[in-house]
């Protein structure tokens, strides 16, 4: 009796036991915190930096733009493997995309993801002082510039929500902003960065004051400003530290952030990666996609053909421009040269684009998505050639116009030119196509100066000069949001 | 007190009989058919001794009196009891338990007599498992239970199983709730024969689960020594061997060389092969592929039990190889356990049981492309067998299948404790508490090895750094639950069953992963982190850890009146971690009826009639699993690498992004059924019909507008409640057994379930898809309102062009990739447009079957046993998808049949390394995959009792089986019966790697 009595009150005592500690609904909060919620950041100058990589590292799924871009000129065909290999890109070499596309989907996705991560830093910038604060919001507010602008040349006006992150519910309620409005919050955040940037960085890849610089100028030159542009672009020019380097490197490995350099997107092959997150590799994903399909031979590593050259283009430079053969590679001539082999790729023209073709390296697998050269997004050439035009084209100063031009016209070994007004215009148009070709300027550069239409093919007037907002976009919107015209 | 008294008893009793007069008593224990029984318990009722029969069912016992009784009891058959009196020699007659009505069956925080169930439940017993002889305990539910569907995700050894009950209602997780004698468990892990028995709770009886409930429950009770039963050692062991069910026909060189050529020719190109006289058959990569490989298993139990103890010891071990790649897809699992039962007193049981499993397996590259069986099946056969790719010939995925196999290197082990304790108290007869304390730890480790390798110019699996990969993970988990029982019968006429309880869930768990470079002489016998040399700037490690906790309270009224007419109702409030505090708790009602029509007097008297109940259940149950731990919040866990000064750096960003307003799926279940006994119990027929609504679906990643960033690396879509779905179907399970003279009995079982699978509604987006088809080409699965789960969106085809002018004169079909040409396939026109572009897309199939059976055969004549299992799934449809779209890739011999010249060829197109639209996902890639398998044939002699006798052995059963014997189907590729198990992008099949036929001869011991 004394036993069971025992038993009996033990039973009890768990079962309270049990009822007291166990039941209560504090069981269910003590789970382990051991993660930092996103909530309760930004407490340490360290939080605010590792904060802002995470805006960077979103820059390098950015290929995609360089990519499709170039597809969308009249610099390249599609490419790749068949004519269903990667619909989305076929379909816009021939003009005939449609808002269902996978890849500008992406274009809108991580680009947004960008200005998110971007704003998630601005959110909180009041949060934690300390001393150089102003400098980690100025990158910040480049990045977002940078993005916002991306957005802007594809898509046309986005909808903005200032310094704070989107929330669920917001793509119902938040309309697409004005063209003004956008370009306003890019001038805004750029002239920002300027101000508090210094022309050389901390580190190697990071923002300065020229990139902001540059990318202002050429916001004021897709909006014509023409006088704006020419003034920011003469301070690069004139303030910045930069130069044209030797042609002959600048597209390989050792002249990756050179004096040429302005602002350079960072790539690396020391981290594998796969075709379930491309966004996540740190490889420059177009170079493997633009490689020379089952490729052996010297120098060069394979790749899946996608983005090639037209024979228009490459014919397009003159025998003794020095850029033609380090721009563009004729596959025929190099493999009789060398001994390589290759296999042809859908719509094989011969021809490969050059200065992102994967080199020979030692970068992680899958290789042909880690691939390490960086994307020279903004280039001193560039600048000038950008520089010219706006002064060209502002009837500002032609002969500054012909003094930049012939700088660039020097270095790939062609004679400076005397042309001025509409003639220079062209001739600094024709410029720009050669020096930058592969690069992803093209297709953008024919929108804004309205010659679209007549240089590629299927392309419509009214319509094609922006990319259709993805049909899932407008559908979350429920109707918040408009269509671009045409789709 | 009463302790003292039963002690006082025993003494007197004792004593009693010591004064009388004593002595022996023989005899003879049969069966309805005079049939000796073996085995059967001798027992002196109320004294702790007894014996049991031999072979030739006789039994002798000593000490006892006229006063004494004797009870025989035997497993399946009704006990009986004889008073001694002056008899010396006592025969007896057992007869069959034919009213197994009176099983006791497992139905969640208690047992419930088979006759008063008033919910949806099937059953699968001890017997069921020990014919089906299955490998993983999964595979003893298919075509055996009715509405519960059984899928293996691949044909290696150690894959998993999936199971769906009445359906796919998730768009994710769909799997059931398992519970191993009321803890949470795995099936996957379990070695079949330490299962008793497993009840399936499939409609809203479930509820007492509350939360996790809604995919249906499983229950499995572990084997248990019986009391007062001599120790009885039983051993069973198997060998067979295995081999590939099916080789999916080919072209040979010759063939291929020819296609190639005039695929070549008619793109206007040169021709690869001017010369075809040379090649031959070529190479069979499928054959060197596919192996013959062993498989063998041995078990031994000992059980047995005391007057106030029982126990059941086991161990097994299994060793089945792969028939891809031999021992690099093997699986070994080795197991032990024991089962206790001691009753402390007359209100305290304790239980304790625990299980050990050890499982290693290999495997090999499955299911992908670029997987083995893939490359395959596409690799030239012009190519020798040891020769790689080096010309880039068959674009960037397919390699050498045979150097792949030899140059895949990994291994994964999982060492598992699990088990529970269990306290029983029983203050007085009618009330039982039960604390109950279910636990689960296991550790497992990986590794894999990449040697530098290179198949070729632009392989994606080539590789030129050498490295391994190693993890360990960490999963732990208890349930604890406490738990009244009150039972007791008023006036003759109330029984009342009242339940009231709690449970408290926590799993819990971390993992580790760790990347070492450069593994020395680029050999798996150095491949450990602790030998590698390199370093790089990336992260090599990464870690994880998860902490989710579910606390539940939960009542059950059950109430019969004079056992005819059945009500019960149930309530439980589930709290889980998973969600936000505001969001938090949840209220699952649910109550049954059963009316037992027997009992009336009406059909009391009738001959045809034994058995008849309606019954129905109604109620609303939850599901919070959706793979991710957390919807609510979102962590640091995103990706933020960049690269400055040349390095990588790392920093943070946003992970998944959060929902606040994250909520539990809830699955209202409805069921209307009835039970049958005809003809004396000879017939046993259930049907049911039933209907799932599942609202408030958790849809992880569900699409969302991209401005919230979750395109981000190591971002994602939140998880919302965001879709509806419907199952609703019948199920009908008719069972006929007899006996025919003396010598032989059988009996017939068939089940059938017919299900309608439809997505009601989807927020915030016009569907989900997923699953890839080709490359590059958009998800071919859909999760979309009015349209089955995981339906496939796609081209309807009408025939091949024969002729320019039928070109002519159908709609273009250039957004499709080119201009069609006589020879190409020709699309319909869904929406009359007069134009063919990805408008005209529509629902091409469906995974999930329409209707499943199973039929199973059970014959004995004297010694003799006959079993087959045979199951049916029709209307499932697969996705060709093992067939590279690359111009030298090999083909699949119905192109032998293809179009070449108006009239040739209707449904296969022409061959051309042009631009086509051929390739375009539409019903030409998707097929009717239903089929009819023999799953299992079995042929048993047990040695007769008057052989056994000389040999001390109790029994000694010979049998030979074959599973997986055939396939009726007319499905092209391996298997028809594999899915991956996804609900959207199941059924996609890149060339699974096929379930084996197994030939096995085995031995069942006891003594």
């Amino acid at each position: 009796m004394k036993i069971l009595n025992s038993n009996f009150k033990h039973i009890l005592l768990l079962f309270s036991v049990m009822i007291l500690a166990g039941c209560s609904e504090d069981y269910l909060d003590k789970t382990e915190e051991y993660s930092i919620d996103s909530e309760n950041y930004f407490n340490s100058e360290e939080d605010y930096y590792n904060a802002l990589i995470g805006v960077y590292d979103i820059l390098q799924s950015t290929y995609v733009n360089v990519l499709l871009g170039e597809i969308a000129s009249d610099n390249t065909l599609s490419g790749g493997e068949s004519a269903n290999d990667v619909i989305g890109f076929q379909q816009i070499d021939v003009m005939q995309h449609t808002p269902v596309n996978d890849n500008l989907d992406d274009i809108w996705d991580w680009n947004f993801a960008g200005i998110q991560r971007a704003n998630y830093i601005l959110e909180f910038q009041d949060k934690t002082d300390f001393d150089g604060k102003e400098k980690i919001l100025a990158e910040t507010r480049f990045l977002r510039a940078y993005f916002t602008f991306e957005l802007l040349k594809w898509f046309g006006p986005i909808p903005l929500k200032g310094d704070e992150r989107f929330r669920l519910g917001d793509e119902k309620t938040i309309p697409r902003a004005s063209k003004e409005e956008v370009y306003a919050q890019i001038e805004a955040d750029l002239t920002y960065a300027i101000s508090n940037l210094e022309y050389t960085a901390p580190q190697v890849g990071r923002v300065t004051k020229g990139a902001a610089q540059a990318l202002l100028g050429k916001a004021y030159l897709y909006q014509e400003k023409f006088d704006q542009a020419a003034t920011v672009f003469t301070s690069v020019i004139n303030d910045g530290p930069y130069q044209l380097s030797d042609f002959n490197i600048l597209f390989e490995q050792v002249g990756e952030n050179n004096e040429e350099s302005v602002f350079e997107v960072q790539y690396t092959g020391e981290e594998g990666a796969g075709f379930d997150c491309l966004q996540c590799s740190e490889g420059n994903v177009a170079v493997g996609f633009q490689g020379i399909r089952n490729y052996t031979g010297p120098k060069f590593e394979s790749g899946f053909s996608f983005n090639v050259p037209t024979a228009e283009v490459f014919n397009a430079f003159s025998e003794n421009d020095l850029r033609r053969d380090l721009s563009i590679l004729d596959i025929d001539a190099w493999a009789s040269e060398t001994g390589a082999t290759y296999a042809e790729g859908y719509k094989h023209t011969g021809y490969f684009n050059r200065k992102y073709l994967p080199r020979q390296n030692d970068n992680v697998g899958d290789a042909n998505l880690t691939q390490p050269n960086n994307y020279r997004a903004i280039r001193y050439a560039d600048v000038l050639l950008m520089a010219a035009e706006a002064l060209n084209r502002g009837n500002i100063d032609d002969a500054r116009a012909r003094t930049y031009l012939n700088l660039v016209r020097e270095r790939a070994n062609l004679d400076p030119v005397t042309e001025s007004g509409n003639n220079l215009t062209e001739i600094i148009y024709t410029e720009r196509r050669l020096e930058l070709v592969g690069e992803g300027h093209r297709f953008f550069d024919l929108v804004r100066t309205g010659r679209a239409a007549q240089n590629i093919t299927g392309f419509t007037t009214g319509k094609n000069e922006l990319f259709p907002i993805p049909l899932e976009e407008i559908e979350f919107s429920e109707g918040n949001w408009e269509q671009n015209p045409g789709y | 007190m009463m302790r003292f008294t039963s002690f006082l008893i025993v003494l007197l009793g004792g004593v009693f009989s010591m004064c009388s007069q004593s002595f022996s008593v023989e005899g003879n224990v049969v069966d309805e058919n005079n049939i000796p029984l073996l085995g059967v318990n001798v027992l002196v009722k109320g004294e702790a001794r007894g014996t049991t029969t031999d072979f030739d069912g006789n039994f002798l016992i000593d000490n006892v009196s006229a006063n004494d009784i004797l009870q025989f009891t035997y497993v399946g058959f009704l006990t009986k009891e004889v008073q001694v009196g002056n008899q010396r020699t006592i025969s007896v007659q057992l007869e069959t338990d034919s009213q197994s009505l009176d099983e006791v069956i497992v139905i969640g925080y208690g047992t419930q007599q088979r006759k008063d169930i008033t919910g949806a439940v099937s059953i699968v017993s001890e017997n069921t498992i020990k014919e089906l002889n299955p490998i993983k305990l999964e595979q003893a539910l298919q075509g055996t239970a009715a509405g519960v569907n059984v899928t293996p995700s691949s044909g290696a050894p150690g894959a998993g199983i999936n199971i769906n009950i009445r359906g796919i209602a998730s768009n994710s997780v769909n799997g059931p709730l398992v519970l191993i004698d009321g803890y949470q468990g795995d099936l996957g892990t379990l070695n079949p024969n330490d299962v008793a028995s497993i009840s399936i709770l499939k409609d809203a009886q479930a509820a007492i689960y509350g939360i996790a409930g809604a995919n249906g429950v499983v229950l499995i009770t572990t084997k248990t020594g019986k009391k007062n039963t001599s120790p009885q050692i039983q051993y069973d062991s198997y060998v067979g061997l295995q081999e590939a069910s099916r080789m999916i026909p080919l072209l040979n060189a010759t063939e291929y060389a020819l296609l190639l050529n005039e695929s070549y020719a008619n793109n206007g190109q040169d021709i690869p092969f001017p010369d075809v006289s040379e090649l031959g058959k070529g190479s069979d990569f499928q054959d060197e592929v596919l192996e013959t490989a062993p498989i063998y298993n041995h078990n031994l139990t000992l059980s047995g039990g005391s007057e106030k103890v029982t126990y059941s010891i086991g161990g097994s071990h299994l060793y089945q190889e792969g028939i891809i790649g031999s021992e690099k897809s093997d699986f070994t699992r080795s197991t032990a356990r024991f089962n206790l039962g001691i009753a402390i007193s007359d209100q305290f049981d304790l239980s304790a049981n625990s299980i050990y499993t050890n499982i290693d397996r290999r495997s090999i590259n499955e299911n992908g492309l670029g997987s083995v069986l893939f490359n395959a099946l596409n690799i030239a056969p012009t190519f020798a067998l040891d020769q790689e790719d080096l010309d880039g010939k068959l674009g960037n995925e397919i390699i050498n299948p045979l150097s792949q196999i030899e140059n895949t290197f990994n291994e994964y082990n999982l060492n598992k404790f699990n088990g529970s304790f269990s306290l029983d108290f029983k203050p007085i007869e009618a009330l039982k508490f039960t604390s109950r304390l279910g636990y689960s730890v296991s550790n497992s480790k990986g590794k894999d090895f990449a040697p530098i390798i290179s198949y070729g110019p632009g392989k994606v699996f080539n590789n030129d750094r050498s490295r391994v990969n190693q993890n360990r993970i960490n999963d732990n988990s208890y349930t604890y639950d406490l738990f009244g029982t009150y039972d007791n019968t008023f006036n003759e006429t109330h029984h009342v069953t009242a339940t009231a309880g709690m449970t408290v869930i926590k799993n819990w768990g971390d993992g580790l992963y760790a990347t070492g470079y450069d593994v020395p002489n680029n050999s798996w016998d150095f491949a450990d982190i602790s030998l590698t040399t390199g370093t790089n700037d990336g992260i090599n490690n990464s870690a994880y850890k998860y902490d989710t906790r579910k606390l539940s309270f939960f009542g059950r009224l059950q109430y019969d009146y004079k056992g005819k007419y059945l009500v019960s109702g149930m309530l439980r409030r589930d709290a889980s971690t998973r969600f936000s505090p505001d969001n938090r708790v949840g209220y699952f009602p649910s109550a049954t009826a059963g009316w037992i029509l027997s009992e009336e007097d009406f059909l009391s008297d009738s001959q045809l009639i034994s058995f008849l109940k309606l019954r129905a259940s109604f109620g609303i149950l939850g599901n919070d699993e959706t793979g991710g731990s957390q919807f609510y919040r979102s962590l640091l866990n995103g990706e933020a690498t960049y690269v400055f000064d040349g390095a990588l750096v790392n920093g943070k960003a946003l992970g998944s992004l959060a929902n606040p307003a994250a909520g539990w799926e809830e699955a209202e279940k409805t069921n209307i059924g009835v039970d049958i006994r005809l003809l004396k119990n000879k017939l046993d027929i259930t049907a049911d019909v039933f209907r799932e609504d599942r609202k408030d679906l958790l849809i992880a990643g569900i699409p969302v507008s991209g401005i919230f960033g979750g395109g981000a690396p190591g971002s994602g879509a939140p998880t919302i409640n965001a879709g509806t779905t419907r199952n609703e179907g019948l199920e009908f399970s008719v069972k006929y057994s007899d006996n025919k003279g003396d010598d032989f009995n059988y009996s017939i079982a068939y089940n059938a379930t017919i299900l309608n699978n439809e997505v009601t509604e989807v927020n915030g987006t016009e569907f989900l898809s997923g699953g890839q088809f080709a490359v590059g080409q958009p998800q071919p699965s859909r999760f979309q309102a009015g349209f089955p789960i995981g339906y496939f969106y796609g081209y309807k085809t009408d025939g091949v062009f024969q002729t320019p002018a039928e070109v002519a004169a159908h709609p273009s079909q250039l957004a499709l990739g080119a201009n069609a040409s006589p020879g190409d396939i020709r699309y319909v026109d869904i929406n009359n447009d007069g134009v063919i572009n990805t408008d005209d897309r529509t629902n091409i199939g469906d995974p999930i079957p329409t209707a499943t059976m199973g039929l199973n055969i059970n014959l004995n004549y004297k010694n003799f046993d006959f079993t087959a299992y045979i199951y049916a799934s029709l209307g499932n449809d697969m996705v060709r998808n093992y067939e590279r779209n690359q111009p030298n890739v090999n083909k699949s011999a119905y192109y032998l049949e293809r179009w070449t010249g108006p009239g040739t060829s209707n449904e296969v197109p022409r061959v051309t390394t042009g631009a086509t639209a051929n390739t375009a996902f539409s019903d030409f890639y998707v097929e009717d995959a239903s089929y009819a398998r023999i799953q299992n044939v079995q042929l048993g002699y047990s040695l007769p009792g008057t052989f056994l006798s000389k040999t001390g052995l109790d029994r000694l059963r010979i049998y030979a089986s074959v599973n997986n014997l055939y396939t009726f189907t007319k499905y092209k590729g391996f298997d028809p019966s594999a899915s991956t198990g996804e609900a959207i992008g199941g059924g996609i099949d890149y060339g699974f790697y096929p379930v084996p036929r197994i030939f096995l001869a085995g031995v069942n011991l006891n003594f």
